[in-house]
């Protein structure tokens, strides 16, 4: 495939620099388009808890961005129930073939940590984020206690 | 039915016969068959193309009772066989005869007056039934033809007379294999009694005429989809697909955790890769499969092939659905139930001649005692009343163009007609082109732009109706269909018929209505037949993108196994409209009108139809990419159904490392694959299909932006509401510019801002709802004037944003000029 060298360097690269949040980077040794992860945030109300993530890549990648799924359930205003994110580096408009992987997990680590209300995929989580931060902040720390998943030892 | 009707010509001794074709009883089929045939006939007058009847189904006893006007000369010998349509094998014969046309006219003193006769059948073992016939219409003096031999002379060729560009040397063997298919499909519905078709309820199946179409809660379906099918190992859909988008990571993807479809497991091959296992249609896939939206069905035809129902709209497909194409389609018939005839009927191509054209003419009035006038194929001349001559020629400008000498070896001549042509005695080869080509220095006209650069859209359009209209064949072509099954009946009619009969007067009857065909029923043919053939639910066609109805062929196209023929047909139809000057209600993408031209398509024209292509490619171009690790190489990968091809853009290129040296080339070669791959075939034969009723060559006048306008027509742009919906970026509603932006829109004629649109919006087309319902690849868009570079720039477009970067200009002279030269030229003008 045209992306595989690109991906397994990339892959490499990753694993080798050993983000603390984001780990445990499995990818189908047959289909190196998949890529599945553990997304391990610092900032309240997540930090209670870890997401699994996809990184799915599409057969024109790098000519087309990847799309990164959650598949633990998460209370973020920038994150829908069906788990898509909306991330700038990432959309149809910023792309380019240059941006890594490394970056794009950077980029969504940040938006988890700090959330973008004025860009909500769910603007009723947006409107609770800024108008009541504290109900916003109790619920979502239920919601990860409850559906997310155990965060690594170390 | 389709019925193509030739016209004697005074010189050579045919005359018209109308044969009328009742009914036949078939006895000798038995033994054969178990079943009943489904008989049809054939008829051919002196080893001419055979004419042939509608299919019968499952009948011993076959009513046609239809007519067929045929050129005849005493001597003339009308054969008749009557066939069995087959899916799978070739037709069988079911029995055959003879009539020489002169005993019969020895026995009825040269005429033929409502003269039925009832003849005998000969099948392989002697007596196969009998046909009942009537000769009507045909009177001659019997002394003026002496009785001959059996043999006569060979009658001369009465059909495809005048064509000289694409000689009628189909085979009628030919046209019976292509014309058989849509048949053998609805015979098979009918075995296998699953078909949608036989619902009760009948769904009207197009858009209902202009009166009743703005009721938007009547629930309108497509036609039943029955697609036929010749191929007897056709493939079955090789899984899930997701159409419409062959790139799967559009949709979220399933969860790993919900339970597969019934029938379906999952497997690990030797490398410990997944695959999935459909038991139900023996076939494997990579990919996971999705479950059926709500309301849809899996069924199996008698042939063994997968489709699927869907009892929501009592439509059936091959592809597999899924939540995208649900969409998909729903999208689609809102958009087509807002489409009305009535819209249709606002389109043109040229104001009313009634209306003063002298406004607008950059050439100012014409000399005293002249007059400019359009012939009745719209071709405009002139008319000088002092010496009662008429001309070609302008007379404003003959003479004035100072043009460059041709070419060594070539000479400029005139047609009887008046129409310039090329002749190049290097190679012997005549053209309309001019061998100069390119933008050469002339007289300004009146925006300061040479007057060659000035292309009249008029002039093109004249030569083109010219060639339609010297090519045109005698007589009319009938095409008689059904409302309910409007795609499969044109399909079968029009793939009936020889490519050049479509080139006779059209004369369409929707079975079972009153009313005679001057145009107005063939335009509502069209109209709706151009909704049916680009219904997505036929896998044919898919959308640009996900907010661009313009529409390109989809890759993914193959599951229906009859894709290539489809295609034919299409071209035909769409060359059919270009020819009897018809309009289409939506239109494909620009760099599909580019390949009919075959011109190149470049990167610029990559930016309408996937942004993000474009982009990154772009960005490859404009950057150096040696140093950002970008590990490309000479091949790509494309995912259609589910399944990634590799393609080497040139042989080893997968070895072969991009680098600043070569990254030209690749970018060409990526290029040029990204707008072939996965739809070569179908492109063929689509143009196939087209040249066969059209060449192409003659569109050889038109750009793609004009080949839009042909066959999609204008319509009045509405300036103020374009205004009202206009945003700016940089500037302000009452900068200067944006005022002469203004002022010149208001200026220019319709046709010039249909080119505007079609420069910054990549569409001449406009949303129902006007400017401010504009679409943009990421959903609502409305134009936009942006403040970009320097005066010496020329304006650009993006035709995703609906956006133009409009320097600013120091004059409005200076912004004339420039937007002229853009909306004219646009050849090489993205590119800088």
């Amino acid at each position: 495939m045209a992306a595989t060298k690109r991906l397994t360097r990339e892959l490499e690269e990753l694993r080798k620099s050993a983000l603390k949040s984001f780990r445990d980077i499995v990818v189908d040794e047959s289909n190196i388009l998949n890529w599945h992860g553990l997304l391990v945030p610092d900032n309240p109300p997540y930090n209670k808890g870890a997401f699994r993530i996809e990184i799915a890549f599409p057969a024109e990648y790098p000519f087309k961005p990847p799309k990164v799924t959650f598949k633990t359930k998460i209370y973020h205003p920038n994150v829908d129930e069906k788990g898509q994110v909306c991330l700038p580096i990432i959309s149809a408009e910023n792309w380019k073939p240059a941006t890594k992987t490394d970056q794009v997990v950077n980029s969504l680590v940040a938006l988890i940590n700090d959330p973008e209300p004025e860009h909500p995929l769910r603007a009723d989580l947006a409107e609770e984020y800024t108008k009541d931060k504290k109900k916003f902040f109790k619920n979502a720390e239920e919601f990860t206690k409850k559906h997310s998943e155990k965060r690594p030892c170390d | 039915m389709g019925e193509a009707a030739g016209g004697a010509t005074s010189n050579n001794p045919l005359s018209q016969l109308e044969v009328n074709i009742e009914s036949a009883k078939l006895t000798a089929f038995g033994g054969l068959f178990s079943a009943k045939p489904d008989p049809y006939l054939e008829l051919i007058v002196d080893g001419q193309p055979p004419r042939k009847t509608e299919v019968i189904r499952k009948s011993t006893n076959p009513k046609w009772d239809e007519s067929f006007t045929v050129l005849v000369t005493p001597y003339s010998k009308l054969d008749v066989k009557v066939l069995g349509s087959n899916s799978i094998r070739t037709d069988t014969l079911l029995g055959q005869a003879s009539i020489p046309l002169y005993p019969l006219l020895e026995e009825n003193q040269g005429k033929f007056n409502h003269l039925k006769k009832t003849i005998e059948l000969k099948g392989e073992k002697g007596k196969a039934g009998e046909l009942t016939l009537t000769l009507n219409g045909l009177q001659v003096n019997l002394k003026n033809y002496p009785k001959r031999a059996q043999n006569g002379p060979k009658t001369s060729v009465p059909n495809g007379t005048t064509t000289t560009s694409t000689p009628p040397a189909q085979s009628g063997g030919e046209g019976r294999s292509q014309g058989r298919l849509p048949r053998s499909s609805s015979t098979s519905s009918q075995q296998s009694n699953v078909s949608s078709r036989t619902a009760p309820t009948g769904t009207p199946a197009a858009v209902p005429p202009a009166s009743t179409a703005l009721n938007g809660s009547v629930p309108q379906a497509a036609g039943p989809h029955t697609p036929g099918g010749s191929a007897v190992d056709a493939p079955a859909p090789p899984g899930p697909a997701a159409p419409g988008a062959p790139n799967p990571t559009n949709a979220p993807a399933p969860d790993p955790n919900e339970p597969l479809p019934p029938g379906w497991e999952c497997r690990k091959d030797a490398q410990g890769r997944t695959y999935y296992v459909d038991h139900n249609t023996r076939t494997t896939t990579w990919e996971r499969p999705q479950p059926l939206p709500p309301g849809w069905e899996r069924r199996v035809d008698n042939r063994g092939r997968v489709y699927y129902v869907d009892h929501n709209t009592r439509t059936t497909t091959w592809q597999r659905p899924n939540t995208d194409m649900v969409t998909n389609w729903h999208n689609w018939q809102e958009w087509r139930n807002n489409r009305t005839m009535e819209s249709m009927n606002r389109r043109f191509l040229f104001p009313q001649s009634t209306q003063p054209t002298t406004e607008n003419d950059p050439l100012g009035p014409l000399p005293d005692g002249w007059e400019k006038r359009a012939d009745a194929n719209g071709r405009v001349y002139f008319v000088n009343h002092k010496n009662r001559t008429t001309q070609w020629e302008d007379p404003r400008t003959q003479g004035i163009m100072q043009e460059d000498p041709l070419p060594e070896g070539w000479e400029m001549r005139y047609t009887q007609e008046g129409v310039r042509y090329f002749v190049d005695h290097n190679t012997r080869t005549t053209t309309f082109q001019d061998p100069r080509g390119g933008p050469t220095k002339g007289p300004k006209g009146a925006y300061g732009v040479p007057i060659q650069y000035e292309r009249s859209f008029r002039w093109k359009l004249g030569q083109f109706r010219y060639l339609c209209h010297s090519n045109a064949l005698p007589g009319h072509v009938k095409i008689n269909i059904s409302r309910e099954n409007l795609f499969e009946d044109s399909f079968a009619q029009i793939m009936r018929l020889q490519p050049f009969d479509l080139r006779r007067r059209l004369y369409i009857i929707f079975k079972g209505e009153e009313g005679l065909d001057y145009g107005g029923v063939a335009r509502e043919w069209f109209f709706h037949l151009s909704h049916d053939v680009l219904n997505p639910m036929y896998c044919l066609f898919e959308y640009a993108s996900n907010n661009n109805y313009s529409l390109q062929i989809n890759p993914a196209s193959s599951v229906n196994p009859d894709h290539l023929l489809y295609f034919r047909f299409i071209g035909r139809f769409i060359a059919m409209a270009l020819y009897h000057g018809k309009f289409i209600d939506s239109g494909f993408t620009l760099p599909f009108y580019k390949r009919m031209l075959s011109k190149k398509l470049t990167i610029k024209d990559l930016e309408s139809i996937d942004q993000e292509f474009y982009q990154s490619l772009q960005w490859v171009k404009e950057n150096n990419i040696e140093e950002c690790g970008l590990e490309l190489y000479f091949c790509a990968d494309f995912e259609v159904l589910g399944k990634i091809e590799q393609h080497e853009l040139k042989p080893g290129g997968a070895d072969i490392r991009v680098t600043e040296e070569n990254k030209e080339e690749y970018l060409n070669l990526m290029t040029q694959w990204r707008f072939t791959r996965g739809v070569e075939e179908q492109t063929k034969a689509f143009l196939e299909g087209f040249n066969e009723v059209v060449p192409l060559q003659w569109l050889q006048y038109f750009d793609e932006r004009e080949l839009e306008l042909m066959l999609c027509g204008m319509q009045e742009i509405d300036v103020d509401d374009w205004e009202r919906n206009t945003i700016y970026r940089h500037y302000q509603r009452n900068s200067k510019q944006v005022v002469w932006f203004w002022k010149f829109v208001r200026e220019i004629d319709n046709e010039k801002r249909t080119r505007l649109l079609q420069f910054v919006t990549g569409t001449c087309r406009l949303p129902v709802g006007g400017f401010a319902e504009l679409m943009g690849s990421n959903g609502p868009q409305r134009f936009c004037i942006e403040k970009v570079g320097k005066e010496t720039w020329l304006p650009r477009s993006h035709t995703c944003f609906n956006r133009l970067d409009l320097p600013p200009y120091r004059s409005y002279d200076q912004l004339v000029e420039k937007l002229n030269m853009a909306i004219e030229e646009t050849e090489g003008f993205g590119q800088e």
